[in-house]
């Protein structure tokens, strides 16, 4: 899931200086489990924006498990509401930087309207757990080393992202050298290669990263999925 | 012309070697007087590069400066500021100025300096690093071209003999003697028993592998406490911090050029390792009176 959080309401109000029709639009996916763009924070959203003189023609919450930047979904949402979008002075947003981006695509070229659109929310990453606790665990780096570090990703885990091991700043009790609150990535490592027995695993130099597979911005091309 | 650090590395000889610390600004003088008095005192003379992550004048600057005064200047090149390309290209400039000891290091992390909000780079890591020069003196960069003119570096690195646990930072290491070392540094040592366990496992490992154990000076009490809670891999025994705190803080820096000077007298006279290199963190001129109080005469 993409981590988020809210954006201060001061930037968010900033950006819709001298804008006075908005519609709003929310995110049944992320945005929903983050609390940043369900439909409580589109009810909030909507209250605060009337409160600031604001003219909200709509205020769009998605159903949970409906992802805004899943392009066929949103486009079928939105659609219903041609007129406010054409009416309005600016979309706000509250979904991740890829809801925002995909609602901006499907404006311009399903409505053939340019529209300013603007983010709620900041995206903190690429995150698993939860109910509550989230934790970045991938950087999308296109070549997963999961198989080669026991399952525990360096380029993620350690804030230096290192391939072959831990740096000398590593503190007592293995903690981390940026957060101490974390055990360094390469002890967790270390630790559970011993654990299985792999631990000859660790000797092995891994080579300079490709860094050509996460050169952005990266497209994919797929068989769509049915939808019915 | 000073002798090769690589000859000097085999010479049998106990090697010494400092670090100078560059300025933040243009302000060089201070660096200069530094080299000036210590250039007849050492073997080699590092240069920090962007130490503990704050911006100062680079250690190439630095090491030009080293080698105009006839002694052997070690780069230091850390991970965290420059990618694959801009490291080689470094290291090309410094090879063809005559700058031909490199010390590989991962850098301290951006968060511990001056410029927290920067991008870290770490685009390759330590042992990549040596794993590069390698390749570089065989004639190519990392791509697999030919170099035109090449280099021949003598590669160093460091470590951390105080980690806990030490066994994922010996594995780290383990990989830094198969990708091709010359000499290691140490991370600043106190407990010499955690010296010899590193010696005995880089000995086993590669005998050829020359061990210079790291020292840091302790100014004071506070900075030994300092070192201790902020400074990544520096671990001071509690003992020698309440040591330095039963004497008058104006004896504070007497103190540690003590302790320093102790070190280096038992690890020379114990044989311990190849040498010890000097951390003076901005106090370059006591490394005189270290190496006196480790009966250690000056040229």
């Amino acid at each position: 899931m993409i981590g988020q959080v809210k954006k201060p309401i001061e930037e968010i109000l900033g950006y819709l200086e001298g804008k006075r029709k908005i519609v709003i639009y929310g995110c049944g996916g992320c945005a929903t489990i983050f609390r940043t763009g369900g439909e409580p924070e589109v009810n909030e959203m909507k209250k605060i924006l009337v409160e600031n003189g604001k003219d909200v023609l709509a205020a769009i919450p998605v159903p949970f498990g409906e992802f805004t930047c899943y392009a066929p979904w949103s486009s079928k949402r939105i659609s219903g509401y041609r007129k406010q979008i054409n009416d309005c002075d600016a979309v706000l947003m509250l979904s991740c930087g890829d809801g925002l981006q995909v609602m901006r695509e499907i404006i311009e070229k399903e409505f053939g309207l340019i529209k300013s659109i603007y983010p709620a929310t900041n995206p903190v990453g690429h995150m698993g757990g939860g109910p509550s606790l989230f934790k970045e665990k991938c950087i999308q780096c296109g070549d997963c080393e999961l198989g080669k570090v026991s399952g525990i990703c360096p380029l993620t885990q350690c804030p230096k992202g290192l391939l072959n091991g831990p740096c000398g700043g590593v503190r007592r009790d293995g903690k981390c050298e940026v957060n101490p609150d974390m055990d360094c990535a390469w002890v967790q490592i270390y630790r559970r290669l011993k654990e299985l027995g792999e631990l000859e695993k660790m000797n092995e130099i891994l080579p300079p990263k490709d860094w050509g597979k996460a050169r952005r911005p990266r497209e994919l091309e797929v068989e769509p999925i049915s939808l019915e | 012309m000073a002798e090769p650090f690589r000859k000097i590395l085999k010479s049998g000889k106990f090697i010494v070697t400092a670090e100078i610390g560059p300025v933040k600004g243009t302000n060089v003088q201070k660096m200069i007087d530094n080299i000036e008095l210590l250039k007849t005192k050492v073997d080699a003379l590092n240069v920090t590069d962007n130490q503990s992550a704050v911006m100062k004048y680079p250690s190439l600057g630095g090491c030009l400066f080293i080698k105009e005064r006839e002694v052997e200047p070690i780069l230091q090149v850390t991970c965290r500021d420059r990618n694959r390309l801009s490291i080689q290209a470094d290291l090309l400039f410094a090879f063809s100025r005559g700058v031909e000891n490199v010390l590989c290091i991962t850098g301290d992390a951006l968060k511990m300096g001056d410029h927290p909000e920067a991008k870290p780079v770490y685009d390759i890591d330590s042992v990549q690093l040596i794993q590069l020069i390698r390749n570089m003196n065989s004639g190519k960069d990392l791509a697999g071209n030919k170099l035109d003119g090449g280099v021949d570096f003598c590669i160093g690195t460091t470590a951390t003999p105080s980690a806990e646990p030490i066994e994922p930072q010996l594995i780290k290491y383990g990989k830094k003697v198969k990708a091709g070392i010359d000499f290691v540094q140490t991370q600043a040592v106190y407990d010499l028993n955690e010296l010899k366990r590193f010696v005995n496992y880089s000995r086993k490992i590669n005998k050829d592998v020359k061990i210079l154990a790291g020292v840091v000076l302790l100014a004071s009490a506070g900075m030994a406490k300092w070192l201790d809670g902020n400074v990544p891999g520096i671990i001071v025994p509690r003992s020698l911090i309440d040591e330095m705190a039963e004497v008058p803080e104006e004896e504070g820096l007497s103190k540690g050029i003590e302790v320093a000077g102790g070190l280096i007298k038992r690890i020379k006279d114990e044989e311990i390792c190849d040498g010890v290199h000097i951390m003076a963190i901005g106090k370059e001129e006591k490394v005189i009176d270290i190496l006196k109080a480790a009966g250690i005469p000056g040229d």
